[in-house]
This record gives structure tokens, C-alpha cells and sequence, in this order.
């Protein structure tokens, strides 16, 4: 059951040698994610999962542009209910204005940009985050973020699930795929793999290059 | 000033037929001498009080329309003696220290008085004390044939009054058991023991034993702990006066929290576009928190914007509140509670609601339910938490298992898959044909066959491009959700 889960573990690496993948995996204070890929990829659990260890020290909120959001992955994710404010609007007119005010006032927020957000908006935004010190999450529905807006890029390139089969099981774990680039890889593009069952344990898996793909391909 | 029928005092309430009024939890709050005659009593439950008197038309208490119709009384009271604090719509206290010198003292005022509200008619009735305690006390002594009930001596007064005076049944029945009827009685019992005995609850009853009112004020008072809001464009529109309200109200405790201190005594004063100011003071008995002051400000504002008396020309261009009478008798922080995050957070959600409105601003709750989309119980944030949600430990038989979908739309959406034996075999996601790699189901959902919902299969399907929740229903595919 939801009101269940046990205490908040994110990310966490099951191999202590990789110190990189975890470095890379996680949100400091005032530090921004940004999200590409379509909906099925995961990213929503990913981004999540940046911000959650946060709720342990306040509030966290959703900005819900398409008015799917559904706080039971956040509850899975470990996140208090009542830690969880989800912002629903897609007036883009408005949607900075929202998104500035929450900033000052949340201890993390991930956000959905809707199409039409000009850059420099993001830009504007992304200055805020630091200045607030509070990490933040763009999930972009346009399928692209502006250049050295985000500390860390998370491209979503291939997903796969295990527990189905043709009729029976159920859906059990995710491996997913990520290109990850910007500041948070010291300007390199690198492949990780996260690997999530549903639980509040989401693994960075290591010891994977880009030629795992084909594993799930 | 009571008026013990003020909720029955409505254009649909003939006087010759029996009236009671509920409030929320269907007690009854007041009646007319009709269905007092027909053995009906205030903190009836309205089942009984129906059993009692059949015939009984049964209202439910609206506290805002009855503010605003009680809000030209005050106006009149006002006229005569200034800073009327309000009760509840149809009780309020008249400080009546200087203008009983004024008027040449208290039977004169009374009979000044007695002629104002004569001309709104109704039963009234007035107590006289030297504290709003006491002239509570003294107002509900008076009856339809003697409507006025003068306290000389408030010790002596309250002395005899039964001991349920403290307010708690439970607490005066405990004193019953120990011979103790009387306020006189529990007021004679050393400070020491009634607090070691029963604590704070104690100690607060033996305070209104003695005549001493409240604990003092803390000592560590802000130094402005009013807040305030500026508008322009004036508002004009009482929806969105309300939800100005409440934010103006929560401002309001959440600031006095962190000193560990609340309210008995609130001045709402606005400034209308034309400059026109009013002000009006609301008193409560227990200390004001977010949700009852909200209430009391928007009651009052309605009282204002919509009342005959048409107080607010060109809308509210400016709304303070200044609270009065704190005692320590505020919200008790919790260990972990930090308080200035917490307001800051209030001040923030407060603002986004401001600029998208009150409905996008959301929090959830677990729920029992099958699919995803029941398992979530919304709720404005800000609003009472909802309390029908469903039970999370029934078994419900053909539940979703975990992980859950992360992305559930509103409603079911259409969704295109071709099917062969049985099988999903490619599902279209935009423009394009995607294979099918492996699926999971049915869980079978029979829903409430008695109201004529029917059957539904719900599948876990799996393509290269994500895994989707989808249900078949009357021969048709729908998504529930997308494992985002």
C-alpha cells in the first residue's frame, strides 16, 4: 500500500566504486535538471527522484502543465502526501509568474514547460533556482531545453521493462536509458542506465556502456 | 445581544408553522416557539427532534446570509455605542463602560437600546455584566417574557451558576461525580490541586470559576502583527473577496504561531473604492484559528459587499486584519514544525492561487480504489481535508499492483490497439504503428453492477516507446495511465 512505503532512499548506486554516476545522479540546493523524452520513458520518476530527498526538509510541488500528474509515484518515491502540492495550470501567460513564486517558497519543484516558453524565460527562471537555492526540475513537453540553462541533461534514449510477458506477470522493473550532459558531466556527453522497480529504490546501474541498448532494444 | 432565533430569521420561515434550524452535524441550533411547545430543545439531533414534532420544517444554518442580514442591526447598535464585537451572526457584545455615563446610566442605555432593536423586531434579549463571560451567562437567563437579565455582582453571579458553565461536559461531569455543581464550588478548590488533577483544562475552568477570564496576553508580542492587502482593481465580486479572506486569515495566525499565541478578538476593517472605511470586530470565546476566522471575515465581507446596507461602493480596495486579545493559547508547534518555512510556504501557495486561482493549487491523499485515478483523493489545498475517502486496507479484488503509472489522465482517453486472438499485437501513439513486446491482464474490474456499470479488463501492455495502463470496455480501448 501507499501509506506503506518506508522511509525516503533515493538514488542510490549499488557499486561504491562509481562515484561518478552518482555525483551525476542528484540535485544540489539552487542546482536545475532538465528533462527530454516522450511520456513512457520515466523521466517523471527520474525527475521526481532528483528532487524527493528534499521533502524531507519541506515542501515539494509538481507544476502540472498537462493536468496528468499523478501523486502516486511521488508517494512511491517516498514523498509525504501532504509534502506533495501539485500546480495545475497550462496558461502559459502565467506560467513563469508561477513557477518564479514557487522557487521562493518550496524546497523543490519540478516543472512542466509547455510549448511556446520563450528562453529566456527559462533562463530568467533557472537564475532564480540558484539564487533561491532550490533545485529544479524542467520537464520539457517541446522535446528540447536552451543551451547552459541546466546543471545536468537527462535524455531519455531507450526503455525497457521486465515482468510481462505474453499474457501473465505484471510489470516489475524499468531499465531505462539516459544521455546525460551538461555541467553535472564537466561538458561530456555519458550514458547512464537506472534501473527502478517501482519502489522507492531507484539504482543507477554501473558498469553499463551505450552497447547495453541493445539488451533492451 | 442575542437573538437565540437569528438563523430562523429568513423569508421562508412562516411563524405559524414549527422551525428548527441545523448546522452541519444536524444539531439543532434554533427553533421557534412552535416547535419549542412540541418539546423540540436546541442540541437536539434533528432525527429526534423530527420523532418529537413531525411537522417541524427543518433549515439548514447559512452563517453568511445570516451575517448579512444581521449586519444592519450592528450598524444600528453602532449608532448609539462604538466597537460592537461580533459573535456569531446574531450574538455580539456592546462594551458599554462609557456609554452608560453617557446616557445617564444603564436603565436608560438599556432603554435606548430596547428602542433601536425594537424596530428590527425578533426576540432579543440583552445581559449585562461587567465581563463578556459573565454577560454571556447573563443573556441566556433571560427568557421570551423577560428579555433582560442585569448582573450587579459577577462573582456572586457566576458563583451559583452549574458547574456545565465551564463549557466541557465531560470536565463538569467529572466535577459532579465529586460533589463539586456549582462554579462557587470549583472556584473554593485550591489552584494547586485543579491544575494538578486536570491540567490545562483544569486550570482553565478554575480561571472562569474565580472570575478572572483568560490567561494574560504572552509576553513576547510582535510588534505589528496585523496584516493587510492593497487591490486594484477594487474587488467587487464576493468569491473573490472570500478566497482574499481566507488568505488574509491564515497570514494572520501563522504569523502569531511562531510566538505561540492566537487571537480572541479580530478588527476586519476595509476601504471601499470611494473611500469609505468600515470596520468591525469579531470575538470568539476559544482563540480563532485559520479556518474559523476565515469564516468570520468572509461573513463579514459578504455582510458588506451584498447587505442591504451597501457599505462597499466600487468594490474593497483595501482589507486589514488586527488581531485583539491574544492569549497563549495558540497552536503548539510540533517539534519538527519549522515555522517560518511553513509560513513562507502558506505565503507562497497563497500567492500562486492569487494568479492561476484557487482550484490549481492541490494536494492528495491515499484512498482505497482499483485503478490509479481512484486511489487519489484530491483536495484544494487550504480546504478541511476531505473525510469520506475511501479505506486503503479492503482488499479491493482486481487492483492495479504497483508500480503505478505516473502519468493518470482525468478521464479515460480513447486509445487505439490492434487486437488479435485476444491479443494486443500494436498500439498507435501519434501518427505511428508500434509493436506490441509484451502485456500483462487482464485484471478484471466488475464495478457496481447495481447501478448498471459493467465489466472492464484492464492490460499492462509494453511497446519500445514506454509501458501504458489501458482498460477494454463495452468493446472499446481506453488509457488509464502511462509509466512515465
Amino acid at each position: 500500500m501507499v501509506a506503506d512505503i518506508e522511509p525516503i532512499a533515493p538514488v542510490t548506486p549499488v557499486d561504491a566504486r562509481d562515484r561518478g554516476r552518482e555525483e551525476i545522479f542528484s540535485l544540489s540546493p539552487g542546482q536545475i535538471a532538465g528533462l527530454t523524452g516522450i511520456p513512457g520513458s520515466g523521466l517523471t520518476r527520474v525527475g521526481l527522484s532528483l528532487i524527493a530527498p528534499y521533502a524531507a526538509q519541506g515542501h515539494l510541488a509538481y507544476l502540472d502543465v498537462r493536468g496528468w500528474a499523478s501523486p502516486l509515484t511521488a508517494w512511491e518515491l517516498g514523498i509525504d502526501p501532504e509534502r506533495f502540492i501539485v500546480v495545475r495550470t497550462d496558461d502559459i501567460v502565467t506560467w513563469g509568474r508561477v513557477v518564479g513564486t514557487l522557487l521562493d517558497g518550496m524546497r523543490g519543484v519540478y516543472a512542466e514547460i509547455p510549448h511556446g516558453v520563450k528562453d529566456s524565460a527559462l533562463r530568467t527562471l533557472a537564475a532564480r533556482a540558484r539564487t533561491r537555492r532550490t533545485p529544479l526540475v524542467f520537464r520539457s513537453l517541446a522535446g528540447k531545453l536552451p543551451q547552459g540553462v541546466v546543471h545536468l541533461h537527462l535524455k531519455a534514449r531507450e526503455v525497457a521493462w521486465e515482468g510481462t510477458g505474453q499474457g501473465h506477470g505484471a510489470l516489475i522493473r524499468r531499465r531505462t536509458l539516459l544521455d546525460a550532459s551538461g555541467k553535472a558531466t564537466r561538458g561530456m556527453e555519458r550514458t547512464i542506465e537506472i534501473e527502478d522497480d517501482g519502489t522507492n529504490h531507484m539504482r543507477v546501474v554501473p558498469n553499463l556502456g551505450t552497447q547495453t541498448s541493445r539488451r533492451f532494444a | 445581544m442575542w437573538y437565540p432565533t437569528w438563523a430562523l430569521r429568513r423569508p421562508d420561515v412562516s411563524p405559524d408553522a414549527p422551525h428548527q434550524a441545523v448546522d452541519d452535524s444536524n444539531t439543532v441550533v434554533a427553533l421557534n416557539p412552535l416547535a419549542h411547545d412540541a418539546g423540540v430543545r436546541v442540541g437536539m439531533g434533528r432525527r429526534a427532534a423530527e420523532a418529537l414534532c413531525p411537522t417541524v420544517v427543518t433549515i439548514e444554518r447559512d452563517q453568511s446570509a445570516d451575517m448579512a442580514r444581521f449586519e444592519p442591526v450592528v450598524e444600528r447598535i453602532e449608532s448609539i455605542v462604538p466597537r460592537v464585537e461580533i459573535a456569531d451572526p446574531g450574538r455580539a457584545f456592546i462594551p458599554i463602560r462609557g456609554a452608560v455615563t453617557y446616557y445617564g446610566g444603564e436603565q436608560a442605555l438599556i432603554e435606548r437600546i430596547n428602542k433601536e432593536l425594537d424596530t428590527f423586531g425578533g426576540d432579543y434579549r440583552l445581559g449585562l455584566a461587567a465581563g463578556p463571560f459573565a454577560a454571556w451567562q447573563a443573556v441566556q437567563q433571560t427568557s421570551r417574557d423577560s428579555r433582560v437579565f442585569v448582573v450587579t455582582d459577577d462573582d456572586a453571579f457566576l458563583s451559583q451558576l452549574d458547574v456545565s458553565a465551564i463549557g466541557s461536559e465531560e470536565l463538569a461531569a467529572t466535577f459532579r461525580w465529586l460533589g463539586i455543581t456549582t462554579l462557587g464550588a470549583l472556584g473554593e478548590l485550591p489552584y494547586d490541586a485543579v491544575i494538578s488533577r486536570f491540567g490545562r483544562q483544569g486550570m482553565d475552568a478554575h480561571r472562569i470559576a474565580r472570575g478572572m477570564g483568560r490567561s494574560p496576553s504572552p509576553r513576547d508580542i510582535p510588534p505589528d502583527p496585523g496584516v493587510e492587502s492593497s487591490f486594484d482593481p477594487p474587488i467587487q465580486d464576493f468569491e473573490q473577496a472570500s478566497f482574499i479572506a481566507r488568505n488574509l486569515a491564515q497570514r494572520l495566525i501563522s504569523g502569531l504561531a511562531p510566538h505561540g499565541m492566537a487571537p480572541h478578538r479580530v478588527v476586519v476593517s476595509v476601504v471601499a473604492a470611494d473611500g469609505t472605511e468600515r470596520v468591525r470586530s469579531w470575538r470568539s470565546a476559544d482563540p480563532f484559528d485559520d479556518h474559523t476566522l476565515t469564516d468570520r471575515v468572509r461573513w463579514q465581507l459578504r455582510a458588506w459587499i451584498e447587505g442591504v446596507s451597501a457599505g462597499i461602493r466600487g468594490g474593497i480596495s483595501f482589507l486589514r486584519l488586527e488581531p485583539d486579545d491574544l492569549s497563549g493559547s495558540g497552536r503548539q508547534l510540533s517539534l519538527a514544525e519549522d515555522a517560518k518555512e511553513t509560513m513562507e510556504m502558506q505565503r507562497v501557495l497563497m500567492e500562486v492561487q492569487a494568479i492561476a486561482g484557487p482550484d490549481s493549487v492541490l494536494v492528495a491523499s491515499p484512498q482505497g480504489g482499483r485503478d490509479p485515478a481512484q486511489q487519489v483523493l484530491w483536495s484544494r489545498w487550504g480546504d478541511d481535508p476531505v473525510s469520506h475517502a475511501r479505506d486503503t486496507d479492503a482488499p479491493w479484488p482486481g487492483r492495479i499492483p504497483s508500480p503505478a503509472p505516473a502519468l493518470v489522465p482525468p478521464n479515460p482517453v480513447p486509445f487505439v490497439v490492434s487486437w488479435a486472438d485476444g491479443s494486443p499485437e500494436q498500439v498507435r501513439l501519434a501518427s505511428r504503428w508500434v509493436p506490441v513486446l509484451s502485456w500483462a491482464g487482464p485484471w478484471r474490474s466488475v464495478g457496481r453492477w447495481w447501478d448498471g456499470e459493467g465489466m472492464a479488463d484492464r492490460y499492462q501492455i509494453v511497446t519500445s516507446a514506454g509501458a501504458y495502463l489501458c482498460e477494454v470496455k463495452d468493446g472499446k480501448t481506453y488509457l488509464l495511465g502511462v509509466y512515465d
